[in-house]
């Protein structure tokens, strides 16, 4: 076996080891940001519009200030010489992206729009003082939907972006008219997605330290990106970047809610300058769920051209996103993108039209959820089911006319990239080879014939995980690589510093488990370094878009790489033997098969503490960098199937059986996997039949607590079955992301069999989520919707 | 404030400056939310629990069950007393919340609060629970046909407390049943029924059917109980009361459920429970 | 506002602290008492996040006055393990993978400690998901909870079979 550069026995990657994380999570020891106490220490809490849209005439917190306990009220004019207003605009032919402040100052356009920020010693008394700001607001007429909102008459909510509209691109990819002139049959489908969010059981919340000693600016924040935070934070409150400093603690959650940097980031730091203290914010749940930012409110209106047969001529979409008041990062007009790339998924669509569309509303911004272009395929996979019942066909028999095997790639899609490695296709053969699709209907047909409401549904698709560079380019946004540092210490351990920002996806232990089987030493004595901008990579992403498992294993193997080779040339000049002769085994350097042997901890002692007394010539740092630039990525795919029976006289939908056929490539701890797919799978399933955010016509948002926005629990997700597709590769690197998957699909393959249970006992398809008992009820006409 | 007599709480509200700034706190677990997303701010709290002696136990009184205002619903739910002696309650115990909830949250302190979607309330009305209340002006006793006013509004003075409810005992040849529908486990209903049919020599002699969800209270269906008094109880009869309560409903529409969907299940609800109300008189 | 001083027992020690009367339990707990274990996640019930157990019993701590908690005996996640040594339920969670971002977990570890104390005799997987449908989690899909209550239980049984004591003196069991 070779020492490096391949070869290595790899024990552990693949291995479902108990996690590291584990052990301060289950005795409570587990560090996030509220947890952070220290005398001294200072509460923010923030005073928010009570209305959807409102020129501001002015605000009286005299009252406020003076209570007992406040130290500063601040408003948007305390910040108007200190801070920049947020500009997340990116070059983009149709794009306008408006710039705003950190603090609302003449106008505000969402409920929950911050308008102040009080500071006070305890959160209790920052409450208090909140009450007593007077707001003087001149209401103005809220736009709610899309449709008002670029109408006309409508209101204009920023300067220079006319109808409301911040993005509108037009693509067409092959002769979509002849297409369309060719087809035997077109099928319309009309669909749109309600808005719900990401809601961690972790709210916002971070602790910013200004110490006018020093000059240096430290923000402890529950987040995805530490880099990214300090990059924007820290340019917008015009701190140099040397003299910032963000760390991630323990994060409980993101799902995109903690990405993308937010006003209050800005607010909170700007505030620790000005007062030159320590002031920590954690967002309540009401100002999470009313203010911190909404998701999935999008709407796709396609049609697609066929041949009698049922294969795919052409498809054309109009693609719609409401964003809501205010752009957040990234820019809307790449999440359009990716849903325009990824809506034709792992079929053939030889001609492809689209549109696509951003409007802003009046209603809190557009985040970023756990995959956010999943409208393509709950739209594409609705719109096939749709096929077959026009021409006659079962759904399956339309997916295997039009999906592309492995086959047929690499193959050149009408969406600017190509599909190489995608097994969607495979998976989709190894899921009905595991249900018998056949006595699958046959059940179905028997429980019907007793009156029973059943349903079935399946679906497939592919996603970037972490994508490939021209499917990234197609879309206008940047495929970056990534870099780990790894060191091992004067007594042999190893730190591993990485530019991850775990929320929950177990780094600590996938990337100790690869660092371990990479350089040869025990799993217990690495530890994974993270969060802290002092030392880890410089990174833009962070954790989001499911590009760790390709992107931070492949930087990680490459940095233990370099370091091993190192340490292997010191030793061989130790051992009189050649490199290529020795291997690392718990933590002892050795000749293959021989005695001779020195172990990693004295070699690291001797390089730090006596290096006159190690090999001349040599690089006795033993510390590396690795930089992985993807290897071209790739995506993962799966296919779900989905049983339902539905109670007709209470609307409400027992899911009876939930399968997953996934393929994320190499599994680094296939657990690890397993709780991702399980977790995106209950939050699909919670999207679909209770998760909503709703807001009247006067732009309230009417979904403020638990009590009514409803989380899955556990007794609404059932058991899920798993199976694993570990497609091959010759790559360095075949592991792909799995994190957002089951949030994309799953939802698809339940509406489906929802739908199918509806359709089969007389009612009417699905056109509009979510699939509350009051819809399905209506949709099979027990009830008439109220008028 | 934590009184730890029932003089001394009643002293407290009599004191009281201002008997609208002062809440009494029982178990919580509908207070508390309040306080913590500042729904309500009184100046002062009435901590009542130290009053469990006095008022904490279940116990069979005349044709009733007694049971203490503080009794936690977790305790009740558990009660054999309750299992035998008020079947209503122990069937419509279990949907309440969750054990967190129930492990603090009292009997009497649902009932007082009134949420137009809970259950005890239900129930209460259901079974015509005698609610003992207790103030600076002394005792008095209200039926809980009159003790639901409107929304979270109870016949309960700003200086009363409820120290009691006493459920009466079931006559012979007496069924309940209490059904819910919720969006998941533990939420509040979105449509409970809960149903108290008396049959004698084959025809109902008494009948009350009181619905959660639907109103701005509890509600209890006269409809029902006209179409029930006297007839025979089938199939028809039973359909034909629960048709004509949910006809009288104007149950309101939100973010749960529609105004049909809830009228829809009012019926369902009270066909269902009146149907199991009478085959478990017949045994 | 006028603070109080408050005594009770917390993970088997007599502690005492000072608090207004409007602060939670669960903020006492985590600032007062240096326990930041227990986690606030909505403040008003419903996520289950900040459970504890009072007198033996998981309440919502964000529900209650920590004057409330005065003469109590209160156990948080922290008390679970004892010397060092994770509780039976504790294992089960590590190796079942229950886990991810570990928010939600002192709350459900603190009512499933007093679950598996209720059912000695185990539980089905449908009555543990329904006993834990007042806890959220967002990560999980709860499956792999539902499995280490259930490795759990079996391993307790077992022991109880064996003739072992599962509990070690003043410890609340499992």
């Amino acid at each position: 076996m070779s020492a490096s550069g391949g070869g290595v026995t790899r024990t552990l990657t693949g291995a479902r080891l108990r996690r590291k994380e584990d052990r301060r999570i289950l005795t409570g020891r587990g560090r996030y940001v509220d947890d952070i106490h220290a005398v001294g220490l200072l509460h923010g809490c923030f005073v928010r519009s009570p209305v959807a849209h409102a020129t501001v005439r002015g605000l009286k917190t005299a009252a406020a200030a003076a209570l007992p306990g406040v130290v500063a009220v601040i408003t948007a004019d305390d910040l108007a010489d200190c801070v920049n207003p947020l500009d997340f605009g990116v070059p983009a032919e149709g794009l306008t992206t408006p710039t705003y402040t950190a603090l609302s100052g003449d106008r505000v356009r969402h409920v929950g729009d911050p308008i102040a920020f009080i500071v006070a010693e305890s959160r209790y008394v920052a409450e208090d003082a909140a009450s007593l700001v007077e707001l003087n607001l001149d209401a103005l007429p809220p736009v709610v939907t899309v449709e008002d909102a670029t109408h006309d008459a409508a209101g204009q909510l920023h300067e220079g972006v006319n109808r409301n509209t911040m993005f509108w691109r037009e693509r067409c990819d092959g002769d979509v008219d002849a297409a369309f002139a060719a087809a035997d049959r077109v099928v319309r489908l009309s669909f749109s997605q309600h808005r719900w969010a990401p809601v961690p059981i972790e709210t916002r919340g971070g602790v910013a330290s200004f110490d006018p000693s020093t000059g240096l600016l430290t923000y402890e924040a529950s987040c995805q990106s530490p880099h990214l935070l300090k990059f924007v934070v820290g340019g917008a409150v015009r701190q140099p970047q040397h003299l910032m400093r963000v760390v991630g603690p323990d994060v409980g959650g993101g799902f995109g809610l903690k990405w993308a940097p937010c006003r209050e980031d800005v607010v909170l730091c700007a505030s620790a300058k000005l007062i030159g203290g320590r002031i920590k914010w954690i967002e309540d749940r009401n100002e999470n769920l009313v203010a911190g930012g909404h998701a999935r409110e999008d709407a796709i209106s396609a049609e697609i051209a066929l041949r009698a047969d049922g294969v795919i001529l052409g498809l054309r979409a109009d693609i719609s996103i409401d964003l809501g008041a205010y752009p957040m990062m990234p820019s809307a007009s790449v999440t359009t993108g990716i849903m325009r790339a990824m809506l034709p998924g792992p079929y053939r669509v030889p001609a492809y039209a689209s549109t696509e569309r951003v409007v802003f509303t009046n209603k809190a911004p557009y985040l970023s959820l756990r995959g956010p272009w999943a409208i393509e395929t709950l739209v594409r996979e609705r719109l096939l089911d749709e096929v077959a019942r026009a021409l006659g066909m079962s759904p399956v028999e339309v997916r295997q006319r039009n999906l592309v095997t492995l086959a047929e790639q690499p193959y050149q899609t009408q969406a600017g990239y190509k599909l190489d490695g995608v097994t969607s296709a495979e998976t989709f053969t190894r899921a009905l080879e595991l249900v018998d699709y056949v006595q699958v209907q046959a059940d179905l047909a028997l429980a019907r014939e007793a009156g029973r409401v059943v349903g079935f549904g399946i679906g497939t698709f592919m996603e970037p995980a972490p994508g490939t560079p021209d499917m990234w380019a197609a879309i206008g946004f940047p495929f970056p690589g990534e870099q780990a540092r790894v060191r091992i210490e004067p007594d042999g351990h190893v730190s591993l510093f990485t530019q991850q920002m775990p929320n929950g996806q177990s780094y600590e232990t996938t990337l100790a488990q690869l660092a371990a089987d990479e350089i040869g030493v025990a799993f217990e004595d690495i530890r994974v370094v993270y969060g802290d901008t002092q030392v880890t990579p410089f990174g833009m992403i962070g954790t989001g878009g499911s590009r760790a498992a390709t992107f931070a294993s492949g930087c990680t193997v490459l940095a233990c790489r370099a370091v091993k080779q190192k340490v292997l040339d010191i030793a061989a000049a130790m051992l009189e033997a050649s490199a290529a002769d020795l291997h690392i085994v718990d933590g002892i350097i050795s000749v293959v098969g021989d005695e001779a042997a020195v172990p990693l901890a004295d070699l690291a002692v001797g390089c730090y503490m006596a290096p006159d007394l190690m090999p001349a010539g040599l690089d006795l740092d033993l510390q590396a960098s690795g930089s992985y630039d993807g290897e071209g990525g790739g995506f993962a795919q799966a296919t779900h199937c989905c049983w339902v029976e539905i109670d007709p006289t209470t609307g409400l939908v027992d899911i009876t059986r939930f399968l997953a056929v996934e393929d994320c490539g190499q599994m680094i701890n296939p657990s690890v996997v397993e709780g991702q797919v399980r977790g995106a799978i209950a939050m699909g399933i919670g999207g679909m039949l209770l998760e909503q955010i709703v807001y009247d016509d006067d732009g309230n948002c009417l979904t403020g607590t638990f009590l009514d926005y409803l989380l899955p629990t556990a007794a609404d997700v059932p058991d899920i079955e798993i199976h694993h597709l570990q497609s091959e590769t010759d790559r360095l690197i075949g592991s792909r992301g799995v994190g957002e998957g089951g949030t994309i699909l799953a939802p698809a393959a339940l509406t489906s069999a929802v739908e199918d249970a509806i359709v089969a006992a007389g009612g009417s398809p699905v056109t509009a989520t979510p699939l509350t008992p009051t819809r399905i009820l209506e949709l099979l006409g027990v009830i008439r919707p109220d008028s | 404030m934590a009184p730890t007599s029932v003089g001394e709480a009643l002293s407290a509200l009599a004191s009281a400056t201002d008997p609208d700034d002062l809440k009494v706190l029982a178990g919580g677990q509908s207070l508390m939310p309040m306080l913590n997303l500042r729904l309500a701010q009184p100046m002062t709290l009435l901590d009542i629990n130290g009053l469990h002696g006095a008022w904490g136990s279940i116990e069979l009184g005349t044709g009733c069950m007694q049971v203490g205002a503080l009794v936690r619903q977790r305790a009740a739910e558990r009660s054999p007393v309750v299992a035998e002696h008020c079947p209503l309650l122990a069937e419509a115990l279990p949907h309440v919340a969750h054990v967190q909830i129930r492990n603090r949250g009292t009997v009497g302190g649902s009932i007082a609060h009134a949420d137009p979607s809970a259950e005890l309330p239900a129930v209460a009305l259901a079974l015509d629970a005698q609610l003992q209340v207790i103030g600076p002006q002394g005792e008095r006793q209200v039926a809980a046909s009159e003790f639901f006013r409107g929304f979270l509004t109870t016949d309960l003075a700003a200086d009363e407390m409820l120290s009691r409810i006493d459920f009466p005992r079931l006559a012979p040849g007496t069924g309940t049943c209490f059904l819910e529908v919720s969006r998941r486990r533990g939420d509040f209903a979105l449509v409970a029924a809960a149903a108290v049919l008396t049959v004698r020599d084959g025809l109902i002699v008494a009948a009350r059917l009181a619905f959660a969800g639907v109103a701005s209270g509890p509600v209890l269906s006269s409809e029902a109980e006209s179409t029930l008094i006297g007839a025979e109880p089938s199939p028809q009869v039973l359909d034909a009361a629960a048709h004509s309560a949910a006809e009288a409903l104007s149950p309101p529409a939100d973010v749960h459920g529609s105004a049909n969907y809830r009228r829809h299940l009012a019926r369902v609800l009270a066909r269902s429970a009146l149907t199991t109300a009478w085959e478990r008189i017949v045994g | 506002m006028e603070e109080t001083r408050i005594h009770l027992g917390l993970n088997g020690a007599q502690r005492s602290g000072l608090a207004e009367p409007r602060r939670t339990l669960a903020d006492f707990l985590r600032e007062n008492m240096g326990l930041t274990g227990t986690h606030v996640g909505c403040e008003h019930g419903a996520c289950g996040a900040c459970t504890i157990l009072l007198d033996g019993q998981p309440v919502r701590s964000c529900l209650m006055l920590a004057v409330q908690a005065d003469g109590r005996e209160i156990t948080t996640v922290e008390g679970l393990a004892q010397d060092g040594s994770l509780s039976t339920l504790q294992e089960a969670m590590w190796e079942s993978h229950a886990f991810q971002c570990g928010f939600c977990t002192p709350g459900f570890l603190t009512t499933l400690t007093a679950f598996l104390a209720e059912r000695p005799d185990g539980a089905s997987r449908d009555e543990i998901r329904d006993h834990l449908s007042g806890n959220l989690c967002r990560c999980s899909g709860y499956q792999t909870i539902v499995d280490g209550a259930e490795l759990a239980m079996s391993r307790l049984r077992a022991a109880r079979a064996d003739g072992q004591s599962a509990a070690a003196p003043g410890r609340l069991v499992p």
